[in-house]
């Protein structure tokens, strides 16, 4: 392997063979004589995924199309297109873009800022034990944080109001709404961005940095040419990730607004969980729907991270 | 640093730890009778605590052990041999997301009880190793993105190429010579899975499980300041812990990153030549 | 506490010895039957254990024996209780110690869905739950579903029918009332009435134990407020109309209130059963002040229902624990929880109230005009409440 026969030596080509060959389809030659005994490889974990996830969820596909007396039934599942339910996935697909979003962006910047090649040994073990702390936080010790800060009674409410002399809740801003869960989720996609994203951050090597200063590139064309392609696809499908995980929460919501910001995980609980109704194949329906969602949104991942990994190219 | 890198230092800064002093200061005060430590006093002379969080890291390093054994050679091997299948597999890892933990453990033991004879249930799925297989299950979508942005920025192909060209078998070639590679991956994916079953409650609590955070759970609903007490007792816990695994993880690095440079660069030897000749 | 435990101890020698006595013939009856009911099965090789059917009802067995029956199985796995909910945290302690038995409880927090639903996915293990605390519809769902064991404890006779189910399958155990909880610290009138909640001083106040939808404790509060405000058993609309009033002038917030917001002063009035705010104000005692009230109109009962798993894995243990909990001194432990006990008119009549413990408990002519809603009618407004408490409550 080696660049021979590329001309002109640019900083992307030196990238680009490495993108290349790790995003390169199609086995090697040798590998072809045992392709099917390379299935074997991956069967360990497509046995325990069926054992302990797949076949288990099949459960609710089923049981979204059958009714209290056993028989089949779409009833449950016509029932998710009344108002308040599609309200539901509306909410919790919001709240999910917004904090994956703005929790990857700022996760990713924080993680680069903190485990870029160079930064000091001390900073990456403290941003990065505090990101395992934050990233799983939630329930109501995460809502208690925020109503102790910005609740009516809060630290920096109180804070405003005898040092600045803004009363907020005057104006209206709760933090029993939209804006509440928001802050909330972004305390734990930051960290769990950074986390997740960290091991593509320390791929990133000291010498392209150099390599392409020493070539008389500015901070932008590095970025542009290397930094950015390099990390697009994990940055990606840490993005999913993190939509996903916004996406199936519920905890933190629920303590901070009893079900006022209505997502569909609470509504899931208030069928299957509660103690006030009993409906176990809605709730079921309503998985099914959040299944699709998920579905959807990998389906626009996918080909987004392919096209990301062949950049290059 | 910028003085807008300060300000967004510094609100960040403020934005994290602010939540964590308006707890802690939450917790020590005693309403009319002052202040004090009394909270903290009573969760440390709770037995329960010592037992639950005993319980909990158990479990947790269980569940590390059982993912990596299971994802490290999965992805290793997906990358190199069958991309055609990763599509698959990470669909796979983003499912457990959309399954509530309600419908997975009742689905789980409703699958399990249907099949397993009386020993397997008794032994196994009435036992907290099933829990175990449960987590694994839940980890699955982190552990799997952690190593899969560690495995993209390391050539396999060539790497296991050269060690089969001199005669490693493909055991010996992960262990010696990815996994060394993989190590900030490895590393993150054990933090992400160790952290995660730390801070499970749902799965733990239907299947009648006192883990830790089946008891910051109770006391979080049921007395004030000790449940203020307690999240800053499990957070101050959890950032040491994540600290020394981080620093023990890295012990020897160092060394081994100064061989690994010298093999990297017989690896893509080219690339680097050419950037001096630039 | 100024009720003597004295009291309650001689409440139990007394049911000790009356049952012994009563029962001395029965028991001397029954060892002759297991007696020859045992030597077959012995030389037969089962277990005279697993032949035997569970005796239905606590009149076909002698406590004696009960009890010896629930030693040799050594323990009992109890579901969702916690320990300041009700004094089960005593009467959990008062079992354990009594009889020399193990207890094991789980998921303190719990709701009735997951107790049903632990029945059914833990059946088999060992660790399954013995014994049930459920709200009635899910007393009734478990009934249907037949996962509860008929047993009807000694003192069955003197349970009130709207409190019981004929069969046996569950009893209540206690009750209490939507009451108001006042941290006068930082709300500094109490509010006697449902109406008194719309003061503008309470603005940004009042809150609930959860989402109705979800919650028993808030969907009570609702049907309170309904009864307070034109509504009645059948018809919950006006109580969430009430809600849809007092959030949109801004005294309701959706915050989820628990024992650290109250203290905290970010829930000072919270609407919830009588039992749990006054065992939160002892709690809280000399670091905050909570007053406690019942309101003067609209006073809606909820009661919950004890039910023994049909497979429980500890049958015996689970039906002794019945004959503890519905014992006079069982039931006094209820009561010292801040509950009314479920045989409290019968223990009342017959005078072995303590009058300390009464007296903790705010003035009986406060409950003079309880109304409890039947199975049907909890589902019926359930039915209606989660379909009209997010568009008419929170705007969705």
């Amino acid at each position: 392997m080696g660049p021979e026969g590329t001309g002109a030596v640019t900083l992307s080509s030196i990238v680009a063979e490495r993108v290349d060959t790790v995003a390169a389809p199609g086995p090697l030659p040798r590998a072809r004589r045992r392709a099917p005994l390379a299935w074997l490889g991956a069967a360990p974990f497509f046995v325990y995924a069926s054992l302990f996830l797949l076949l288990p969820a099949g459960d609710v596909l089923l049981g979204a199309f059958r009714s209290e007396q056993g028989d089949w039934t779409t009833a449950n599942v016509r029932q998710l297109f009344h108002a308040e339910y599609l309200h539901a996935f509306e909410n919790s697909i919001r709240i999910s873009i917004y904090s994956a979003v703005v929790g990857g962006l700022v996760g990713a910047l924080i993680c680069y800022a903190a485990l870029h090649p160079g930064a000091p040994r001390w900073v990456r073990t403290v941003f990065t034990a505090f990101a395992a702390v934050a990233s799983q936080f939630g329930g109501v010790p995460l809502a208690f944080f925020f109503i102790s800060s910005i609740g009516t009674l809060g630290v920096v409410t109180q804070f405003l109001k005898d040092w600045m002399g803004i009363d907020i809740y005057a104006h209206g801003v709760t933090v029993f709404g939209f804006w509440g869960v928001f802050l909330a989720y972004v305390y734990f996609q930051i960290p769990l961005m950074l986390l997740v994203l960290a091991p593509a951050v320390d791929g990133l090597r000291a010498e392209w940095r150099e390599a392409s200063e020493s070539l008389g590139a500015d901070a932008l064309t590095y970025w542009r040419s290397v930094g950015i392609p390099v990390l697009a696809p994990s940055f990606l499908g840490a993005m999913v990730l993190l939509f996903g995980n916004a996406f199936a929460a519920q905890a933190t919501a629920y303590a901070l607004t009893s079900g006022g910001y209505n997502i569909v995980p609470l509504e899931i609980t208030n069928v299957l969980n509660g103690n006030v109704v009993s409906d176990p194949h809605f709730g079921q329906a309503l998985a099914l729907g959040m299944i699709v969602v998920i579905a959807i949104a990998v389906l626009i991942y996918l080909p987004l991270q392919r096209r990301a990994a062949r950049w290059m190219t | 640093m910028p003085i807008s890198g300060m300000v967004a230092l510094a609100i960040g800064a403020l934005y994290f730890l602010v939540p964590v002093f308006a707890t802690i200061k939450f917790s020590v005060e005693q309403g009319h009778a002052g202040f004090g430590l009394q909270a903290y006093r009573q969760i440390f002379d709770d037995p329960q605590f010592r037992h639950t969080l005993w319980f909990s890291v158990q479990l947790a390093l269980e569940t590390t052990v059982v993912t990596m054994a299971l994802m490290v050679p999965t992805v290793y091997w997906v990358h190199l041999r069958l991309p055609k299948i990763r599509a698959a597999v990470e669909a796979v890892t983003i499912l457990p997301f959309v399954v509530p933990p309600i419908v997975l453990v009742v689905g789980l033991f409703d699958f399990f009880k249907s099949f397993s004879p009386d020993w397997l249930l008794q032994d196994f799925v009435f036992s907290p190793k099933f829990l175990v297989c449960a987590y694994v299950v839940l980890s699955l979508p982190f552990v799997y993105r952690a190593l899969d942005a560690g495995i993209r920025a390391v050539d396999i192909q060539t790497l296991t190429e050269a060690a089969e060209s001199l005669g490693a078998s493909r055991s010996r070639t992960l262990f010696r010579v990815i996994l060394p590679n993989l190590r900030e991956a490895v590393l993150a994916a054990c933090l992400l899975t160790f952290v995660i079953v730390l801070g499970e409650f749902t799965i733990a609590s239907i299947a009648l499980y006192q883990t830790f955070p089946v008891y910051i759970t109770t006391i979080g609903s049921a007395q004030a300041y000790p449940a203020a007490a307690l999240t800053v007792i499990s957070v101050g816990l959890t950032f040491v812990a994540a600290a020394i695994f981080l620093v023990l993880g890295r012990i020897g690095l160092r060394k081994r990153r100064t061989a690994l440079a010298a093999g990297m660069t017989s690896v893509a030897p080219a690339a680097v030549a050419k950037l001096g000749e630039a | 506490m100024s009720v003597r435990d004295s009291d309650i101890e001689d409440a139990w020698g007394g049911f000790l010895e009356e049952r012994v006595s009563r029962q001395s013939l029965l028991r001397r009856a029954t060892l002759l039957g297991m007696g020859a009911v045992a030597a077959p099965a012995f030389l037969s090789g089962t277990s005279a254990f697993a032949s035997e059917t569970l005796p239905t009802s606590g009149k076909a067995m002698s406590l004696a024996d009960l009890v010896s029956k629930a030693q040799k199985e050594g323990t009992i796995n109890t579901i969702t209780l916690p320990p300041t909910w009700a004094n089960y945290g005593e009467i959990m302690k008062k079992y354990q110690s009594k009889f020399r038995l193990k207890l094991t409880d789980t998921i303190p927090d719990g709701t009735s869905a997951q107790e049903n639903a632990a029945v059914v996915s833990q059946k088999g293990s060992k660790r399954a739950p013995d014994v049930l605390d459920v709200g009635p519809s899910f007393a009734e769902i478990g009934r249907k579903q037949g996962l509860y064991a008929n047993y009807k404890v000694s003192t069955w006779s003197t349970i009130p029918a709207n409190l019981k189910h004929a069969s046996g399958a569950w009893v209540g155990d206690y009750w209490g009332v939507i009451s108001f909880g006042v941290n006068t610290d930082v709300a500094k009138t109490v509010p006697a009435s449902w109406s008194d909640l719309k003061d503008p001083a309470y603005k940004n106040m009042v809150a609930l134990g959860g989402d109705p939808r979800q919650a028993g404790e808030a969907f009570a509060a609702v049907f309170a407020a309904s009864l307070a405000n034109g509504g009645s058993l059948d018809d919950i609309a006006p109580g969430i109309q009430f809600f849809a009033d007092l959030k949109t002038a801004g005294n309701y917030i959706t915050t989820q209130a628990t024992s650290a917001t109250k203290a905290s002063g970010q829930t000072p009035i919270v609407c919830g059963w009588d039992y749990l705010q006054l065992a939160d104000r002892d709690l809280q005692k000399g670091k905050v002040n909570i007053t406690v009230g019942v309101p003067t109109n609209g006073v809606y009962g909820g009661y919950y229902c004890q039910a023994i798993n049909k497979t429980a894995p500890h049958p015996y243990a689970a039906r002794l624990w019945q004959e503890f909990l519905y014992s006079d001194a069982g039931q006094l432990l209820f009561l010292k929880g801040y509950t009314h006990p479920a045989r409290f008119a019968d223990m009342s009549k017959r005078g072995i109230v303590p009058k300390a413990l009464l007296a903790k408990l705010p003035p009986a002519q406060d409950y003079k005009t309880v109304k409890f809603a039947s199975v049907d009618q909890i589902t019926k407004a359930g039915t209606v409440l989660a379909a009209q408490w997010g568009p008419k409550v929170l705007g969705q």
